[in-house]
């Protein structure tokens, strides 16, 4: 599955479960989890289910976690360059020893979860501009408790780090934070005070730019032995910051280095191979927040392929793992050898991009026409792919986010689907629209011109329905894009299919880093972005967005994208992705579900804690041994 | 002797020269900058300019090649951005790994596959022939990957005999010592490399006793034991050298297909994953050190001819 954008963790409210006696049963948690089976937890549009919990063994021990190819972590400072950044070096691996400041998602519920969360919900005033953050009062390893000094630190770490270069921390973007703040002060010991130069959106703040974890400001020195040095100094940040960094690049220190060792989360790490990425991690006596009792340690075991990770899975030699996708067709076989396994998708979309610069046959013009792309969405058969590609595993979409994982975000309209799969719509529209249809031939322009009922603005009479789509060659999108090629052919659309790898699509099929082959490429299928809870499109589809490969440019959608990341109105983003619905920038396909297997023997003191696995997240300080 | 080698040597640079030229120029024909792949899609584009610049990308093409050879000449093979490591540790944290999966293998392949097609050229189109016969083409024509999902199946999963992946130690003693975790992965490589190395060992054996000195021996009455030791084996072994020779590579090289399926870190994989991020440092390393040994490989089984065929002179 190839999936871009960075995946945040999300939040569990799980109550604290500090006697072995309490893991059993489940907390007083806000998680969203149904049941509809007694004593089995889902979700709507989930797989499998998250059985009740199970009486506790009482002993600790070694909880097996295992990372897919290419997913163990290789990077532990809690500011994330964009090269390193992915959900296995923050959620499953630095989360663990520095939890968020606001932790995302609740169980597969795209939310913040307060309970572990390290500050307290923030204070907002001065019209969005000043955000008042108030630490818990949890303990770092070293006994002390976490000090708005430490929160300033990181803040003036992070300004640090994208001044020597913007691709030293993930989510910088220019213009946006660190860059707006004004000023910081620390009123008393848990309290910072952050005035910003322009006003923000406070939830698109919170959930998707400053999680990070947080940096003590022991940690301000230059070098492993060197004086403590005033970090407001912009000076002394950028030293500080070099010398981090160079501590993070150096993996075969990561388990002895002191620098590591000063946490605050759930777990301290105990061994670390650089060669393979495992690592061994052990639960942390002076965590804070809620955990069952006993904590057993938590090993992640790389894998080097999608055959390694299921032949341990069959041997049982796996404790919680990643259904690998291909595999996803023998589930059914993971109940006899004595795993649960639980799916859902993770949160985000898939689509088919436009290119809305292509020249080639007028191609540009035609995409530009909302008719047009209307009729294409009415032949892309969502619910027949999940069923024939997706092994019935997965969700559709109809905008930015899927229908499953559930949100609040989720506009009413994009739970169902507003251009159903009905190639006869298709052609419907098309004819209404000045064009001449020839099922499984070639459809050309009838009435040129920009009148209602005629092609639109620069299509030629005589022109074609023809143009080529370059697709991702990795299960389902060949398989998808196929299908909808055969599909669009009975309604005259020619589309010729050819493949790529992601790598060569993303740097080559892209109007930003490409333009010489602006004219080259109708539509491509690279994947699709993973969102955080806040599932704003800033960046993928603004006009000159990074994360777009075709020119759409809508004045539209850039004023519903900036009110989303801009306005306090906390349903900018819902009005946005309703836009999306509707306008279309893309064409939209199914998402498949990410799938989870844990052995019958390991339990949960909340379903959350196994739920969230779907969303990338992972959370072992709620896991324990059963009887 | 020396002035051959000297020579040898001289031409061995220049090919590796060549190599390293035509694969960096590859490389960067195809992608100019890997900053998209390493980054992400969303990444802006200050931050792609930023990693550009900060690992030479923004420069010439003609200018990063000599800033590489620099390096190299340096003995600095580079830094793996993916990875986060000097190429030269990635490389010394699996290149005892690959040597010793490849090298045993190899080495039992050797000791199994030259016996074999020597028993199968004397016993030509006996039973036992046959069916040796039959049992190499199916692995000759299995994929490496086929044959180790069935090994697993059957003796790691069915049977629960051995284990279903490879050792997992850092340690390569305990790698050494690990032969319930080791046994499948080098049986792997072993029955591929006996299916491939039996067929020529037959067809040069049977070429050898069709010689006249062959005839002559056993026409002089000298017993077949000693027909087939002192006359058969060492002139029906000579195209093996050169084949085994053309196997060196494979040290560096690892196996891809087995490490995957077996989840053994070695060199093969490194430069699967190299390749899929784009990690051009470790490209180039793992190109070039490949490239020496495929030079040294076909040195190695040049003198070997020589000293298992006087009559061949190195000139």
């Amino acid at each position: 599955m190839t999936r871009f954008g960075k995946k945040r963790i999300g939040g569990l409210a799980l109550a604290v479960a500090t006697l072995t006696a309490l893991a059993a049963c489940s907390s007083s948690s806000s998680s969203s989890s149904t049941t509809t089976t007694p004593g089995v937890t889902t979700q709507p549009g989930s797989i499998g289910g998250i059985p009740a919990a199970g009486t506790p063994s009482g002993t600790a021990g070694s909880i097996t976690f295992g990372f897919a190819p290419n997913d163990s972590p290789n990077w532990i400072l809690p500011i994330t360059n964009a090269a390193d950044n992915s959900v296995y070096n923050t959620f499953d691996f630095g989360w663990q020893l520095w939890r968020p400041l606001y932790y995302t998602f609740d169980g597969s519920t795209p939310t913040v979860d307060q309970t572990l969360s390290v500050a307290d919900p923030p204070v907002w005033s001065n019209g969005d501009k000043t955000v008042s953050i108030t630490l818990k009062p949890w303990k770092w390893s070293n006994g002390q408790t976490l000090s708005s000094k430490d929160l300033e630190f990181t803040f003036d770490e992070t300004k640090a780090a994208v001044k020597a270069s913007p691709a030293n921390w993930a989510d910088y973007t220019p213009g946006y934070f660190p860059d707006t703040i004004a000023s910081m002060s620390t009123p008393s010991a848990s309290t910072l005070v952050v005035n910003l130069t322009k006003s923000v959106n406070p939830t698109f703040l919170e959930e998707d730019i400053i999680n990070n974890g947080i940096m003590p400001a022991a940690w301000a020195k230059d070098s492993a032995n060197g004086p403590t040095l005033d970090f407001t100094n912009p000076a002394n940040a950028a030293k500080i910051f070099s010398f981090l960094n160079a501590q993070s690049k150096s993996l075969s220190t990561y388990a002895t280095n002191p620098l590591w060792q000063d946490v605050y989360g759930p777990y301290k790490l105990s061994s670390y191979n650089a060669t393979t990425g495992a690592f061994t991690m052990v639960p942390n006596p002076s965590y804070s927040g809620p955990h069952v009792t006993p904590m057993s340690d938590f090993v992640g075991v790389p894998f080097t392929s999608d055959a390694a990770q299921f032949n341990a899975i069959k041997a049982g030699s796996i404790d919680i793992s990643v259904v690998p996708p291909e595999d996803a067709p023998e589930i059914s076989t993971l109940k006899a050898l004595g795993y649960n396994y639980f799916g859902l998708p993770s949160y985000g979309d898939y689509f088919v991009t436009y290119n809305f610069s292509d020249k080639t046959g007028d191609f540009n013009n035609i995409v530009a026409q909302l008719y047009f792309r209307q009729a294409m969405q009415h032949l892309e058969d969502q619910a027949g792919q999940i069923k024939a590609y997706l092994n019935g595993d997965g969700s559709p979409g109809y905008t930015a986010i899927a229908v499953y994982p559930q949100t609040s975000f989720l506009p009413a309209s994009a739970a169902t689907n507003p251009y159903p799969f009905s190639v006869s719509d298709a052609i419907s529209i098309l004819k209404a629209n000045g064009w001449n249809v020839v099922p499984n031939g070639t459809d050309t322009c009838a009435k040129p011109g920009t009148g209602a009922g005629e092609c639109g603005a620069g299509i030629p009479a005589g022109t074609k329905l023809a143009f080529n789509d370059i697709y991702n060659t990795v299960s389902p999108y060949t398989q998808e894009d196929e299908d909808l090629a055969s599909d669009a052919k009975q309604a005259g659309i020619e589309i010729t299919l050819s493949g790529s790898n992601f790598n060569y699509i993303i740097q080559n099929y892209n109007d930003a880093a490409s333009p010489a082959n602006d004219s080259k490429w109708a539509l491509e299928d690279f994947g699709g972005y993973s969102f955080s809870t806040y599932p704003t499109a800033f960046g993928v589809f603004n006009t000159g967005g990074s994360g777009q490969l075709g020119d759409y440019s809508s004045p539209q959608a850039d004023a519903l994208i900036n009110a989303s990341v801009s306005s306090p109105n906390p349903s900018a983003v819902t009005n946005e992705l309703s836009y999306y619905e509707t306008n279309l920038p893309v064409l939209w396909q199914p998402v498949r579900d990410h799938i989870y297997a844990w052995k019958t023997n390991i339990s949960s003191s909340d379903p959350s804690a196994l739920e969230n696995l779907t969303q990338y997240a992972a959370t072992p300080e709620f896991w324990y041994l059963t009887k | 002797m020396t002035a051959y080698l000297l020579r040898r040597l001289g031409t061995s640079i220049i090919v590796l020269i060549g190599i390293s030229i035509f694969i960096f120029l590859l490389l960067h024909a195809i992608f100019p900058s890997p900053a998209r792949v390493e980054l992400g899609l969303r990444a802006n584009q200050a931050q792609v300019n930023a990693w550009n610049l900060q690992h030479g990308f923004d420069r010439p093409v003609i200018e990063q090649y000599l800033s590489y050879i620099n390096g190299l000449l340096h003995g600095n093979l580079g830094y793996s951005y993916a990875d986060n490591q000097t190429v030269a540790a990635l490389f010394a944290e699996r290149l005892a790994r690959s040597i010793y999966l490849s090298g045993i293998s190899l080495l039992f392949a050797i000791l199994i596959a030259l016996p074999l097609g020597i028993f199968q050229a004397v016993k030509r189109n006996s039973l036992g022939d046959n069916v040796a016969t039959s049992a190499a083409f199916i692995l000759y024509s299995m994929p490496s990957f086929f044959l180790g999902i069935i090994l697993i199946q059957v003796f790691a999963i069915s049977f629960p005999i051995f284990s279903f992946e490879a050792s997992q130690s850092t340690s390569i003693w305990v790698v050494m010592g690990d032969w319930n975790a080791m046994f499948l992965p080098i049986l792997t490589l072993t029955l591929l490399t006996v299916a491939n190395f039996s067929r020529y060992m037959r067809s040069s054996s049977i070429d050898v006793l069709a010689q006249d000195y062959i005839k002559v021996a056993r026409a002089k009455g000298l017993p077949e034991r000693l027909v087939l030791m002192r006359h058969m084996v060492r002139n029906a072994s000579l195209p093996m050298i050169t084949l085994i020779g053309l196997f060196l590579p494979a040290l560096l090289a690892g196996n891809l297909i087995v490490e995957t399926l077996f989840n053994y870190q070695g060199l093969g994989l490194l430069f699967y994953n190299s390749l899929s991020k784009e990690d051009y440092p470790v490209l180039l390393a793992y190109t070039l050190i490949g490239a020496v040994f495929v030079v040294l490989g076909n040195l190695v089984a040049d003198i070997a001819l020589t000293v298992a065929d006087p009559r061949i002179r190195l000139a």
